[in-house]
């Protein structure tokens, strides 16, 4: 091939590549939008928050016009985008449409609450919408080229963002713990990533599934110097996702950055970095399995990864339980709970590789275990989906009362029910559902990714111990939540406590209200999402 | 003299790598602690170049070493700018005196 062809061929696939990332586009655009209102001093007309708004809504009105024409034609699989580094396929624009909505929401909480001042509204939108393009890339990453640059994209704005109140002592502090944490598990996932491209030869993930294969053919027994490189390389990517996901070794930055950070940026964190880390780790474990049940002579060594990753989970949801008892603040208290709900999900990606893996000896046939895996993502989307308003909910009320009390301690929200029954009445709503009680939308989650770690159960025992312990968290779980819930609807109101007045007529008050109704709505109304999230994982295992 | 073989870059490489992990443990101050996080980063590069020599992964290694050069600096100026803002704030940058967000 020579020179033109090959510039030819470039802009041939960049010219079609580029209508399918516009949602991404329009945040670049927003951002650069937003650069020059901060340098032309248009930001004292035009608010900062209005400027990503709008740019929001138009990359969340692309994307949504994608999803459509995925329903019009349920004959496309997936596309690459850019020569292959990225994939477009429903599942890619399942959690664009997810994240852009979910970003909308807290560019609106920010607006209602007040973080940033306008000063510095431009740069703080900045680093969340250049945040929320990292996640993007993560969830339509298909090069390990990608998978690193888009982890480091979402995670540097986020440093910022947790420091981003700088006259703050705490807020320095869980900044810079944040960033060392941050960049070394960075580090650690790039020297992971050298080694299975320098193995395999590639660094594509498809083409790595071929080549994994070939590999196995080669290199079968774990004694093998190879496969242990080979298994030294997942882990250490494995590394630089279980820190996004704030799973058991690496959740150390998790409590302290939420604590540090405005409650706008716990909340933002908790779930959408979540989600994306959740989308690659789901990318990342299928590039290796191939999408083929059972069939791979590595299949031992994924099972074990799988086993692995459930009693990670297991471990991890024990211990953001069992931290959370003891702590005062309520933005901490959320950290700790977001690590358990971290565990809860990661039980849906290892009941999947488990199921995926186990040895194909029992007669279960490949079809019958594709559809196990399918049930599993899919209790893994339903999850997130409910988690997005559950979590958010707990963290704009975080941010309102702070708003009136100055305060985050748990102490203080005694009473709160005879201030601002909304209030009380939609923290009530929202951490029954986290805890997972019917009839709240986080049940329906718990229950489907139960259902899957009880199938995957079957085909290996390690799995009942990560289902028991699931179990039994669900009902430590309820016990701190109620303390909560206690101090807010029996406390007495203490003497001389400040007002907090956020009456349904306000912004606050509705805001709160329609984050809280759709966490009962998908409790009682399950089939469309559940419907939904279906079609999705169907369409991740047929590509 | 005989030519480099691929072992000689790696173990170079794994040198690199675990010099740069002990330095992030053991450093009190946050710009070491950064410094650890470069030879970590650098160990990786030297692999990725080693396996584009060497391996099927051709260019691909080189050019994945020169997007993560660009993104080390990146991150080293957020970073050197969150340790600015603690010394401002602490009056210090060790790592251990960041002790007050505690349960």
């Amino acid at each position: 091939m020579n020179f033109a062809e090959l510039i030819e061929r470039l802009t041939e696939n960049t010219q079609n590549s580029l209508p399918l990332f516009s949602p991404e586009l329009c945040l670049v655009v927003t951002i650069v939008a937003l650069l020059f209102v901060r340098l032309l001093g248009i930001d004292r007309h035009l608010p900062g928050s209005i400027v990503a708004i709008i740019g929001t809504v138009a990359g969340l009105a692309l994307a949504a016009l994608q999803w459509r024409d995925f329903h019009a034609d349920d004959t496309v699989t997936s596309v690459p985008l850019f020569t292959g580094l990225l994939v477009y396929d429903p599942f890619t624009v399942f959690f664009r449409v997810f994240l852009l909505l979910f970003l909308l929401f807290v560019e609106y909480l920010t607006m209602i609450s007040g973080i940033p001042d306008q000063e510095d509204a431009p740069d703080f939108y900045v680093l969340l919408l250049g945040s929320t393009l990292g996640m993007s890339l993560m969830v339509s990453a298909n090069h390990l080229l990608m998978v690193f640059l888009a982890v480091e994209m979402t995670s540097v704005p986020s440093y910022a963002m947790v420091g981003f109140l700088k006259g703050r002592r705490l807020s320095s502090e869980a900044s810079l713990k944040y960033v060392v944490y941050g960049a070394g598990a960075a580090g650690v996932m790039l020297y992971g990533i050298s080694l299975l491209a320098g193995l395999l030869g590639t660094a594509h993930l498809p083409a790595m599934g071929a080549a994994l294969v070939e590999f196995g053919r080669q290199h079968s027994s774990f004694g093998d110097p190879a496969v242990r490189t080979l298994a030294f390389g997942i882990l250490m990517v494995l590394v630089g996702v279980a820190f996004k996901l704030s799973a058991f070794p690496f959740h150390f930055w998790c409590p302290d950055a939420f604590e540090g950070a405005p409650a706008e940026v716990g909340g933002f964190l908790s779930v959408a970095s979540k989600g994306a880390a959740f989308a690659l780790l789901v990318r990342f474990c299928l590039a290796l399995v191939g999408k083929t049940a059972g069939d791979s002579p590595l299949s031992h060594l994924y099972l074990n990864v799988g086993v692995g990753l459930g009693v990670m989970a297991a471990v991890t949801t024990t211990f953001g339980n069992l931290a959370a008892y003891t702590q005062k603040n309520i933005k901490r208290l959320m950290a700790y709970s977001t690590i358990a709900h971290a565990g809860y999900m990661l039980m849906a990606v290892a009941a999947m590789m488990v199921i995926l893996n186990a040895p194909a000896g029992d007669g279960t046939l490949v079809t019958a275990r594709t559809a196990s895996a399918v049930s599993c993502i899919q209790g893994l989307l339903y999850y997130l989906v409910v988690y997005f308003f559950m979590n958010l909910s707990v963290f704009a009320i975080v941010a309102l009362v702070r708003n009136q009390t100055y305060s985050e301690e748990i102490a203080d929200y005694a009473g709160l029910v005879k201030q601002s029954p909304l209030l009380a009445v939609c923290l009530l709503v929202s951490m029954f559902s986290l805890v997972g009680m019917p009839p709240m939308g986080g049940f329906v989650g718990k229950f489907m990714v139960f259902y899957g770690v009880l199938e995957a159960a079957q085909l290996h025992p390690v799995m009942w111990v990560v289902f028991v312990v699931g179990l039994l968290n669900t009902a430590f779980s309820l016990f701190y939540y109620l303390r909560v819930l206690r101090n807010v609807f029996i406390s007495p109101l203490p003497e001389g406590a400040r007002p907090v007045d956020v009456p349904l007529a306000s912004d606050g008050g509705r805001y709160i209200l329609f984050l809280t109704l759709p966490v009962l709505v998908l409790g009682i109304f399950v089939d469309p999402i559940s419907g939904v999230a279906r079609d999705v994982a169907t369409w991740l295992f047929r590509g | 003299m005989p030519p480099a073989d691929l072992n000689a870059y790696l173990f170079i490489a794994g040198v690199l790598f675990v010099c740069g992990v002990v330095c992030m443990a053991t450093k009190r101050n946050a710009v070491g602690v950064l410094m650890g996080v470069e030879l970590v980063l650098n160990g990786a590069n030297l692999n990725f170049v080693a396996f584009a020599r060497f391996t099927p992964l051709g260019l691909d290694g080189q050019v994945i070493s020169l997007f993560v050069i660009v993104l080390a600096a990146a991150e080293a100026a957020i970073a050197l700018a969150i340790a600015l803002n603690f010394y401002n704030n602490h009056l210090t940058i060790d790592i251990d005196r960041a002790d007050e967000l505690k349960q």
